[in-house]
């Protein structure tokens, strides 16, 4: 489907993932919404409004990044050649 | 509940200086300049008004307000970005506020000398998405990058998350344009032109005019460093089982000598525990993880991977396990606005309260951190148990040296307030409990502060034992500069200085 | 003569004697916005400022996102009236750059579902105004004219945008009326700039797609609810369902981001039925059957161009790559690019009628984003997606020497359709 289905947007099923954790997309971790009853109130959130709040997350660190410096070298990659090295 | 009225005929003679357009005195316009983000009396906003306020747009405008004054007897508060974490642009006695964020233009860049010369109302990631066209970027880069403004910048004396590469404001200035208390105009530098970067010529005034919260004059230009834009990025997180193993190898790190090191950060345990709460990179960790370190370099691309090379090896040898380059690229990538958000706070219960971010920035010699943290840790224990309004957000330790990052450590215990059940009862008691963290901080060969400035309520009251005989000297200074007591008169209790003897 | 308001006469604090209903409405905008206006105020960090293209042109405080929370809980305080702030919320165009970048939003809000709703807050705030009788001048008078003839006054004060000539944009393309999809084409676009929804009839008819225009078009609502005449835009948006429903239309082509956002984020909560209804954005459906080969652009448009991503495609909906792909589609096409997260900070200060209220703000707005645009290398072209952009971004671009085009308009010329 292109466009907005109304049906679509509602948050699919909860997985806990600690005791004040749960994760409803892959990778996308969520409050316990049983910590938000007492004094603040979840607000209604789309899926495509949710999707894009996190995509504009990692969006904004990769700018950051690129805004900082040329390139961003990967300590994965060069632990890899020190654990060469010995 | 009234605003405050100036004297008649003042908004008329303000308009005449900055223009119609340029002097605000409604109740909007004055209740929007009383605060600033750090932890605030909501139950006495009206006590923090202005009486009016002016956006000037030339350092001659500045000093006609500020001679205005004078002339009226009427305080002057500059403000800036308005994003400080102590309250230097909260005005103590109403008055007019200076907010120079109309003077925020690019004024010359200077290729030759490399420096570029701007309006005090500029932001640094604005300034660098243009310094980027030719290669630079001024690398001042608080946790307040995206927000706060040149002036502000120079008026706390701030720091700077890669100052252990590039130095900290003071270092990345190199003059700047002040008008005093009593509405002259001057240049301070080191000495020199606007570009010397290291005079010995008279007094080092630059420093004095640096960090003084708007009590000595406002800033209306400032020449700044023009670094060449890095080739390369590195950072890298790794935890550790204890603390303890952590702030060995921190130091460690910090003295390792690599010349593209940026800063070290060393998480405690609260913090990770705190993290674990919502963030997406300690959520997963294994409860084995208690403490982490995060590291970066910039600089030119072979140089920042022989560095690195090394840092990874010291993490690896200290016992630090990496955290991936998801993390350690990402959540440093955050670091650049790294402000608290309101949701991470937590009642005694558990539930999620909005809370209000106190950064306390000490600068804490390293043999004293984990004592320190100790002792701020019980600190904040205890308000929170006498008040379910305070939470500990735990500590964080960045190296605070510019250039030469060993030595001394801004440490910080970020605490939640819940700003909406301030009381007189919970203020006082917030007021103690800031006396007492900047207490120990002094007890320990420290700073009060190591970025934001020193004139909180609470911690204000040590500035005289931190200081001991240079406080008599900054009234001393603040009375010859200031006869009046015009600028930002109250704050960091340089009332004091105008008191019969 | 400096700033004053009625608020300045007045020696003795913020409460006014409003009547009873205004004094409700005021503790039930504090009720609903307590918390956000809160989680802005406690935190007080104004990543917001920099981005908002409103401050980067006034630089003033009153302006700010920061303000606009910190009223909420000023007013629950009884610091400031309606009175003292409503003119202060004209200054937004809802571009949504403000609580997008807010760290409460991008580095939390998906967490705790739990964001920054800083246009909503001004939405409130506006609607409190008109309900307290606090009027705007030229919005009031907008919203009347907008009632009367169904659609926006776009055309001028006395030029009439009635609901019986919002096809006129269409004639000789034989379009029919109604079925299972329609074209939705907005005030703007329809009576103002009929080239948008030429080209775009034209490209979905070439491209095989069915589709059919509303018996009555009116509004879609999106400015009445941002200016705080929010019973006319119910009815704006009741009648255009109605209307939809008559048809048997199930699908609804919207080639303009105001009305998708506002049929979006509004409609959904005045029917129960909603769900049968699939809204769609022109830019998609036009990039899709561009990938799929089945609208062939094949005319060189010789032209270099950078893109400006409009606010509610790219702030607010997310929707930046599909421009982008279309653009790299057209032949002969010189495209000079500037990623989506620096043009966070970009607007052309038409969103949320600010230039009917305040054209020298709008003017301005648009003449730095055309600025830059001229900052690069060679470009002569600025092409936009969203009709109420173009306006004031055309009248700042001829100043400049670069032109303005509807992203619409360059597909259907690389179509070999005239426009």
């Amino acid at each position: 489907m292109l466009g907005f289905r109304l049906s679509a947007e509602k948050p699919p099923q909860a997985h806990r993932v600690t005791d004040v954790v749960i994760n409803r997309f892959e990778h996308v971790y969520e409050v316990d919404p049983a910590l938000m009853t007492e004094h603040v109130h979840q607000q209604a959130i789309p899926n495509w409004e949710f999707n894009r709040i996190v995509e504009n997350r990692w969006e904004h660190l990769a700018w950051m990044h690129d805004h900082f410096a040329e390139s961003v070298l990967s300590g994965e990659g060069l632990l890899a050649e020190v654990e060469a090295e010995g | 509940m009234a605003t405050v009225a100036l004297l008649d005929g003042v908004v008329d003679e303000l308009t005449a200086i900055c223009g119609p357009d340029h002097v605000f005195t409604g109740r909007s316009a004055v209740f929007n300049r009383a605060r600033v983000p750090a932890p605030f009396p909501v139950h006495r906003w009206e006590e923090h008004i202005p009486s009016a306020v002016v956006l000037p747009t030339s350092a001659e405008q500045v000093s006609e307000v500020v001679k205005l004054a004078n002339r009226h007897g009427i305080p002057v508060v500059p403000r800036a970005g308005a994003t400080g974490l102590t309250d230097g642009a909260v005005p103590l006695r109403h008055g007019i506020v200076v907010d120079i964020k109309l003077m925020n233009q690019i004024l010359e860049l200077d290729h030759e000398n490399r420096t570029v010369t701007v309006g005090p109302g500029i932001n640094m990631l604005k300034l660098n998405e243009e310094l980027r066209k030719h290669g630079y970027i001024y690398p001042d880069d608080p946790a307040s990058y995206p927000c706060s403004l040149v002036g502000g910048r120079i008026g706390t004396s701030g720091w700077s998350l890669i100052g252990a590469r590039y130095g900290h404001t003071r270092d990345l200035v190199i003059s700047f344009e002040m008008v005093l208390p009593t509405g002259e105009i001057i240049r301070v530098g080191d000495g020199g032109g606007p570009t010397v970067r290291k005079s010995s010529s008279g007094y080092q005034l630059k420093h004095l005019f640096m960090g003084h919260q708007g009590t000595l004059g406002i800033v209306t230009e400032a020449t700044l460093e023009l670094v060449k834009r890095p080739e390369a990025e590195f950072s890298m997180f790794f935890s550790y089982g204890s603390y303890m193993d952590a702030w060995r190898a921190t130091g460690e790190l910090a003295r390792s000598g690599v010349a593209t090191l940026a800063g070290v950060v060393l998480f405690d345990e609260e913090k990770i525990r705190y993290l674990r709460r919502d963030d997406e990179a300690y959520i997963p960790q294994p409860e084995s993880v208690k403490a982490v370190i995060a590291c970066a370099a910039y600089g030119n691309a072979d140089e920042v991977r022989v560095g690195a090379k090394r840092l990874l090896r010291i993490g690896k040898a200290s016992g630090g396990a990496y955290l991936g380059d998801e993390i350690s690229q990402g959540d440093w990538a955050s670091r650049h606005d790294r402000y608290a958000t309101p949701q991470h706070g937590r009642t005694r219960d558990g539930q999620v309260a909005l809370m209000s971010w106190h950064c306390e920035d000490a600068a804490i010699p390293y043999p004293q951190l984990p004592a320190v943290r100790e002792k701020w840790h019980a600190i904040a224990d205890s308000l929170r148990e006498r008040f379910d309004m305070f939470d500990d957000w735990g500590i964080f330790a960045y190296t605070n040296g510019a250039f030469k990052p060993w030595g001394d450590y801004l440490t910080e215990i970020d605490i939640g307030i819940w700003e909406m059940k301030w009381d007189d009862e919970s203020w006082a008691a917030w007021v103690d409990a800031k006396r007492e963290l900047a207490r120990v901080s002094i007890e320990h060969g420290g700073s009060i502060s190591a970025c934001h400035g020193a004139c909180r309520a609470g911690e204000v009251d040590l500035v005289p034992t931190e200081l001991g005989g240079g406080f008599e000297v900054m009234k001393t200074i603040k009375r010859a500069l200031d006869p009046n007591n015009i600028m930002n008169p109250s704050k960091y209790l340089l009332g004091q200085a105008y008191e019969e003897e | 003569m400096a700033e004053t308001t009625a608020s300045d006469q007045r020696t003795n604090g913020a409460q006014t004697a409003g009547t009873q209903e205004t004094n409700g409405a005021v503790q039930a905008l504090i009720e609903e916005w307590r918390d956000v206006a809160y989680n802005c105020f406690s935190s007080g960090h104004k990543f917001c400022r920099e981005v908002c293209p409103v401050m980067q042109v006034t630089r003033d405080e009153r302006h700010t996102p920061t303000a606009f929370h910190a009223n909420v809980v000023a007013m629950e305080k009884g610091h400031l009236s309606i009175e003292d702030v409503a003119e202060d919320y004209v200054h937004c165009t809802m571009c949504g750059a403000c609580e997008l970048r807010c760290p409460n939003s991008l580095f939390t809000g998906d967490f705790y579902r739990f964001r920054q709703r800083t246009i909503d807050v001004v939405k409130a705030m506006r609607a409190l105004a008109v309900q307290s009788g606090v009027h705007q001048k030229n919005w009031k008078r907008w919203a009347e004219l907008t009632n009367r003839w169904g659609n926006e006054p776009v055309l001028g004060w006395t030029k009439e945008t009635s609901a019986n000539k919002v096809r006129a944009w269409a004639v000789g393309l034989n379009i029919p009326t109604g079925g299972e999809t329609i074209l939705f084409a907005d005030c703007e676009a329809a009576f103002y700039r009929p080239s948008v929804p030429r080209s775009v009839a034209q490209l979905l008819t070439a491209a095989g797609v069915k589709f059919g225009l509303m018996n009555q078009q009116w509004c879609c609502g999106g400015p009445m609810w941002e200016t705080g005449y929010v019973d006319i835009a119910h009815a704006m948006a009741e009648h255009n369902m109605l209307d939809w429903r008559k048809t048997n239309t199930k699908r609804i082509v919207c080639l303009d981001p105001h009305d998708y956002i506002t049929i979006v984020e509004n409609y959904p909560a005045l029917d129960p039925n909603f769900d049968e209804f699939e809204i769609v954005l022109a830019v998609d459906l036009i990039a899709e059957k561009i990938r799929e080969g089945k609208l062939k652009l094949t005319t060189p448009v010789r032209r270099t161009v950078t893109y400006h991503d409009p606010c509610r495609l790219n702030k607010r909906m997310g929707v930046w790559k599909a421009p982008r792909e279309i653009l790299r589609a057209i032949p002969g096409l010189t495209f000079v690019d500037v990623d989506h997260v620096t043009q966070w900070s970009y607007c052309s200060g038409a969103g949320s009628n600010l230039g009917v209220e305040k054209p020298e703000l709008t003017a301005e707005i648009s003449r730095r984003r055309m600025a830059k645009a001229g900052e690069l290398d060679g470009v002569d072209t600025l092409v936009s997606a969203c009709p109420w952009s173009e306006r004031p971004l055309t009248e700042q671009g001829e100043a400049q020497g670069i032109e303005v085009f509807d992203i619409f308009e360059l597909v259907a010329e690389a179509a070999g359709f005239e426009v």
